[in-house]
């Protein structure tokens, strides 16, 4: 009886109480479309307008007729941003790709003068990893782009095979952040990064398109376009928030929330969506990765990478696995003990803001900062003996230092113990000479002992021999047992030296019962 | 909302009981969320109401920052939070302005809604959002039948969410025993008419004309999974 369907247009399952059976996402984002351009219109902003009709694009011989000079092969594909042709250039022969915006977008006031400047802005893009502008212009009141043709295919008919793989996409997401870094430098933001926007060539390598044109075709923040093949569609998934919330004040980094959303697509399968989980618990992938996503998905713009190169240094780190030395790490040696620090500092409420620390102070990559802070970690538990960093640092580092800091929190009260079982048992000690003495003949030095006080002295030596070998497994880590045993007969009133004992066998009993401190003792089979 | 403030009395009383009688799912689903038992629910839903139309609390509401779903969900805060007058939600009868409020249905639906890890707050907005989506489309779905084109919007209202996939116009002037031109004619009124009546009703919900757009982002982004 519950089947779950999915809304056609953005994809997102329908809830149960949909109101009519229409996805309410799309219901809203219809609702926002206002009518050319009537509503408020920031200047210079284009208006958000809404392509009512569906677009229905002209057969390849109709449009040989606008364009005489090329020869229309195929209608390859259409989306909102207009249809794309496989059309061939006769005189260079070549193969280049024809794009045809749809005839309303031009009906909008000034939209000629947009499209001059932005297709001038896309043909000074000049990359590798970006599809090159040849030519544009107006036909008939038909408006054109002349690109290059990439022969193969887009992201999401990659992702819709099911044949990506996580070494796969650790080599397509640099190559797209080589890309935007590119534009981002020369000024220009993609504004719809999202699979069907990253193409695929035959030899592997990525070429992204519709660069500037969401720009330019006046895209509102909700702007669900029309489509007639299901697979192109605006959703907002890709969206950064500031897109939504505040379109005016979007940058680069809105491109670089969307390639967040296009990471955890490649890597899951599935859009992060609400409180998703990180990718390594999904799939079989390096936990670094994680921190990769997670920061592109920050909300906020100011948390997130700031640069797309930066984001192509983590993946590829990650994708060549460093392993961790022993030793400080290069990045360490000729650092300020300022520096260090302050990464201590921090590295005690968060080890990811520590990490962020480091990068942005030494511009180390992630995986070398993580190395880094997690050896200053280290290194500091054992000076201080604290189990604050310990506490932070990974679980390798943390059975070894935490085991320093705990003897060396339980030295002192085991030197106490030691202390209090000499004391007791220098009677016994006393005792004994006197004894010997007494066996070969001499005499007490001190006033004779009755049987009653010998007795005694031997238990007071008993004890503390009991005591101090309760305080040598303490602090040996030995017997967790053995050294409550000496901090208990130490606080007992047996003793002249009882009023040293309890507060030492108060404080050691005290320690022992700490997690941190007991976790390293022996457990008793 | 407008109408509310603008006018006097017994106008503005009106205006709010159709928001109160329109709007109180959400408001009856953050109760139950937050943890009170059905009956007990219940009784605080007409009592707030009932509170809230007798006293004129919508004078304290700021004017510009007049969102009728933030003053109503505030205002249930904070009354939950006074228990003796949830204590005395047990003793009135309540309902009288309100009319009698279809708790069983409400019941019914908040049962069928999965379990969420969300606020209470975040979903009473998405809550909020659902209600006034049904509200219009109820309401527009209405108006077509009252003409006779009932059928017409059932068929066509899928366009109302971006899908122009429906069917080629071709296919569906053939259903409709229509032209081509006159079902895009059609489909076009549809959507304007919805617009239009979305926006009707959100500004009745906002005290700012020019506040829709935003609330419909805000309501977008409540409903974002």
């Amino acid at each position: 009886m519950s089947e779950v369907r999915a809304c056609p247009t953005c994809g997102t399952e329908l809830p149960a109480d949909a109101p009519q059976g229409l996805c309410p996402q799309c219901l809203l984002a219809q609702g926002l479309k206002s009518s050319k351009g009537t509503e408020a219109a920031e200047a210079g902003q284009p208006p958000t307008t809404g392509f009512r009709r569906p677009f229905r694009p002209p057969t390849p011989a109709e449009l040989a007729h606008h364009f005489p000079q090329l020869e229309v092969l195929d209608l390859l594909g259409q989306g909102g941003m207009g249809a794309v042709y496989k059309a061939r250039q006769p005189g260079l022969d070549r193969i280049v790709a024809l794009k045809i915006l749809p005839p309303e977008a031009a009906e909008e006031p000034g939209f000629a003068e947009r499209f001059g400047r932005e297709a001038r802005a896309l043909a000074r893009l000049s990359h590798p990893n970006i599809v090159a502008v040849y030519d544009f212009g107006q036909n008939d009141g038909l408006y054109y782009l002349l690109m290059e043709y990439v022969d193969g295919l887009n992201l999401r008919q990659l992702l819709q095979s099911g044949q990506l793989k996580p070494p796969q996409t650790l080599l397509i997401v640099p190559q797209v952040c080589e890309a935007l870094q590119y534009a981002h430098d020369e000024g220009i933001v993609h504004r719809d990064i999202k699979p069907e926007n990253i193409l695929l060539d035959k030899k592997g390598r990525v070429k992204i398109a519709d660069f500037g044109l969401a720009k330019l075709l006046g895209q509102a923040p909700l702007d669900l376009r029309l489509t007639g093949t299901r697979q192109v569609m605006g959703t907002p998934h890709y969206m950064a928030p500031e897109q939504m919330d505040r379109p005016l004040e979007v940058d680069h980094r809105a491109d670089l929330y969307s390639l967040g959303v296009v990471l955890y697509e490649m890597l899951t399968g599935q859009l992060p969506l609400g409180r998703f989980v990180p990718p390594s618990q999904k799939v079989q992938v390096d936990v670094r990765l994680d921190e990769v996503v997670l920061r592109a998905l920050e909300r906020e713009p100011e948390q997130r990478y700031q640069r797309a190169s930066e984001i192509k240094t983590d993946v590829e780190s990650v994708q060549h696995a460093e392993p961790i030395s022993e030793g400080p790490p290069a990045l360490l040696l000729g650092r300020t003990p300022e520096l260090e620090a302050r990464v201590v500092e921090i590295l005690r409420h968060d080890k990811i803001a520590a990490i962020r620390f480091f990068r942005e102070a030494t511009g180390a990559g992630l995986a070398a900062a993580k190395e880094a802070v997690e050896w200053i970690g280290r290194r500091r538990s054992e000076r201080s003996g604290s189990f604050q960093s310990a506490r932070n640092a990974d679980k390798n580092s943390l059975s070894k230092d935490g085991l320093a800091a705990a003897r060396q929190t339980l030295l002192a009260p085991a030197l106490g113990l030691m202390l209090i079982g000499a004391l007791n048992c220098t009677g016994l000690a006393v005792l004994l000479l006197s004894t010997i003495r007494l066996l070969s003949g001499g005499q007490f030095t001190v006033s004779n002992l009755g049987a009653q006080e010998a007795i005694l002295l031997s238990m007071d030596g008993l004890l503390g021999l009991a005591i101090l070998w309760g305080a040598w497994k303490m602090v040996r880590l030995k017997s967790l047992g053995l050294a409550q045993l000496g901090c208990v007969l130490a606080l007992l009133p047996l003793s002249p030296c009882w009023f040293l004992g309890l507060p030492v066998g108060i404080w050691g009993l005290i320690l022992l019962m700490r997690p941190e401190v007991r976790k390293h003792f022996p457990t008793s089979s | 909302m407008l109408a509310a403030r603008n006018q006097a009395a017994p106008q503005a009383r009106e205006a709010l009981a159709v928001l109160c009688r329109t709007y109180w799912y959400p408001l009856y689903a953050y109760i139950r969320h937050r943890g009170y038992d059905v009956h007990h629910a219940q009784d605080l839903t007409q009592d707030f109401f009932t509170r809230l139309l007798e006293k004129d609390s919508l004078a304290t509401v700021d004017r510009d920052k007049g969102k009728f779903r933030s003053f109503l969900l505030a205002a249930c805060k904070h009354f939950l939070a006074n228990a003796y007058d949830r204590a005395q939600a047990q003793k009135r009868g309540g309902g009288k302005i309100l009319g009698s409020l279809d708790f069983n249905a409400g019941e019914g639906r908040y049962s069928r809604e999965p379990a969420h890890d969300l606020t209470p707050e975040k979903l009473f907005e998405r809550r909020w959002a659902m209600t006034l989506l049904h509200q219009v489309l109820d309401d527009l779905r209405a108006e077509y039948e009252q003409a006779g084109k009932g059928s017409v919007f059932d068929r066509l209202k899928s366009v109302l969410s971006g899908d122009s996939d429906v069917a080629p116009y071709s296919q569906l002037a053939g259903e409709l025993n229509t032209s081509e031109a006159a079902v895009k004619m059609t489909v076009h009124r549809l959507r304007r008419r919805y617009r239009e009546r979305l926006r009707q009703e959100i500004a009745q919900t906002v005290g700012n004309p020019a506040h829709v757009e935003q609330e419909i982002r805000d309501l977008f982004a409540a409903l974002r999974p």
